[in-house]
């Protein structure tokens, strides 16, 4: 790739905009770095001169009984979430993009549809059918709920995965003589893995932090996130900015792990 | 696109080859099942409760669809053309409110998404990670964070204070408190979609302009900016949407005094329990949404972004 660049403002000012790109992702880190800053101080007024260092309120948030119940509960979830939605994201972005069938970019169209909802609208729609429909509130109906929103964005990462893969591919197999599972065991699915491995990856993380579904769906069970709301809403105690963060640095630690399998994918292929 | 249909009548051939019931059972039918199902249950379903309830009366919730009225569209739809009670506000906030951050979004994001897609090449993914990383981290999580560097006593308290600036208006509970919430939360979903049709503008295109002696101006008149026209589309509507449901950022950083329709929704169904009433302001939400999803759908080539490679 060339990499002849433009030159607003000529050569020797490439800085400025690594500088503006720096503001940008300064802006973007001012909450998750004060909600760390806040959950290892130990005082009540909060200072940066006199920070007064602590890791209790990370202990507390361990031994708290509902908290931990809070976050067994979220693992409930968050687990199917991941296996269901990558099977049927999965499956999805393979028919749509290697083969061929009426009505495909209607297909395309609706299952991707959900990824640009506004939650709190899946949500409250959702509240309302499972009572209609007498699916009730819970651990179960939170997970088909999530599924609804993360599937898609499951399909959208295989999707683009997939669309890069040779459209030669599959006819080559077949005649090489690859029956279906074949094709599929031997050749679809390796190709695809690295597509599949960060949309579940993502799958994880996007359940993980989910708020708005969950608090419509999971009743009487409270979550990792519906216990931080409840607790910011009233009552606060200078547990939930450690709890928060414990959330962020399972977040971090997999994203993070996804980009690189992205970026490893970009360095070989091609 | 080409190939792409050779490719298609391929696969069409092989496929009918096959041929009789157990075409049903094989690719692409079969793949295409659990995703059919789990939308027409879960999110067709509770499209249509709402539509369903936003025409029910009273604090009825259960729906008889038969037994219909327009009576909290009156009061919705009459509420805001009169721009009189709460519903002129929430009329009035939500637009203030999802307007000023597509505006702010767009401005930002902007430069960021051309610095990256064409300027920065040293530390790029570290850049690109720590843009994605505020997207997935709950939003729950990360308007608090703003809480806590904003409050009183807060990060930004201590701060400022080392400069000796000991009194300021508070930045809490205001309109413009919710925008800073918003715009945060949504930045990322207006600098990607531009980042990306950035990426896609030729090397060649741009240096040929060059050759012809643009400037800078005409550079970025004629050359960029239609070209990444598609992106601006995409995240302008993608913001504009996803802060109409901006709930959490109301509520925590405008401290409940200030309504905006995600926040008269919620107050519909959790505080004064009116389903239907809830029901009608979401319909208003629905409409846009789909419309707004729809030709951001079909804005959004797959393929090209597949062969971007990032």
């Amino acid at each position: 790739m060339s990499t002849r660049t433009l030159s607003f403002g000529g050569r020797s000012s490439g800085w400025i905009w690594y500088g503006y790109v720096t503001l940008v992702a300064l802006f973007l880190m001012i909450p998750l770095v004060s909600l760390v800053i806040a959950s290892f101080y130990d005082g009540r007024f909060f200072s940066i001169v006199d920070y007064q260092f602590t890791l209790g309120w990370y202990n507390a948030a361990l031994s708290s009984g509902s908290i931990r119940r809070a976050f067994t509960n979220t693992l409930f979830i968050s687990v199917p979430v991941t296996v269901l939605s990558t099977i049927i994201g999965t499956a999805a972005a393979l028919a749509y993009t290697r083969y061929e069938f009426p009505y495909r970019e209607s297909f395309k169209l609706i299952a991707l549809l959900p990824i640009f909802f506004p939650l709190i609208l899946l949500g409250l729609g959702m509240s309302m059918w499972a009572s209609q429909i007498g699916l009730g509130y819970g651990l179960v109906p939170s997970i088909i709920g999530e599924l609804v929103w993360i599937s898609p964005i499951v399909m959208f990462v295989v999707s683009i995965t997939a669309l890069g893969i040779d459209p030669n591919t599959e006819e080559a197999a077949r005649d090489l003589g690859a029956d279906t599972l074949t094709l599929y065991r031997r050749v679809l699915f390796p190709l695809v893995a690295d597509g599949v491995v960060s949309g579940a990856i993502f799958a994880f993380v996007l359940s993980w932090n989910n708020y708005y579904i969950v608090s419509y769906l999971s009743g009487p069970q409270s979550t990792i996130t519906t216990w931080i709301h409840g607790r910011m809403t009233q009552g606060f105690t200078p547990v939930v900015p450690a709890v928060a963060s414990l959330i962020f640095y399972v977040s971090i630690l997999l994203v993070v792990g996804a980009i690189v399998i992205e970026y490893r994918k970009d360095d070989t292929g091609e | 696109m080409s190939t792409l249909q050779r490719l298609r009548t391929r696969l069409g051939r092989s496929g009918a080859s096959e041929g009789g019931v157990v075409e049903l059972l094989a690719p692409p039918w079969i793949l295409l099942v659990p995703m059919s199902l789990l939308l027409l249950v879960m999110f067709v379903g509770p499209m249509v409760a709402i539509v369903v309830f936003s025409f029910q009366t009273g604090n009825s919730i259960v729906a008889t669809p038969l037994e219909w009225s327009i009576a909290t569209y009156e009061e919705v739809v009459g509420g805001v053309i009169s721009g009189e009670g709460v519903y002129g506000d929430v009329l009035v906030n939500t637009v203030a409110v999802s307007a000023t951050t597509t505006a702010l979004t767009l401005i930002v994001s902007y430069p960021a998404a051309y610095a990256l897609a064409r300027r920065i090449k040293r530390y790029k993914l570290v850049f690109l990670m720590l843009l994605i990383i505020p997207l997935f981290t709950s939003v729950n999580i990360r308007v608090f964070g703003w809480a806590l560097f904003l409050v009183q006593n807060g990060v930004l308290d201590s701060i400022v204070g080392l400069f000796g600036i000991e009194e300021y208006a508070s930045l809490m509970y205001q309109r413009s408190t919710i925008i800073l919430g918003t715009t945060y939360v949504y930045l990322p979903f207006m600098l990607f979609p531009i980042y990306l049709s950035m990426l896609s503008i030729e090397d060649a295109t741009i240096e040929a302009a060059e050759d012809l002696g643009a400037s800078s101006y005409t550079l970025f008149r004629r050359i960029l900016l239609p070209l990444s026209k598609p992106g601006i589309v995409i995240g302008s509507l993608f913001v504009f949407v996803l802060s109409l449901g901006a709930n959490v950022e109301a509520e925590i950083l405008g401290g409940g005094s200030i309504f905006t329709i995600a926040s008269n929704i919620q107050y519909s169904f959790g505080y004064s329990q009116n389903w239907p009433l809830g029901s009608t302001q979401a319909v208003g939400l629905l409409l846009i949404t789909v419309v707004s999803g729809i030709v951001i759908l079909r804005t959004i080539d797959l393929r090209e972004i597949a062969e971007r490679g990032d």
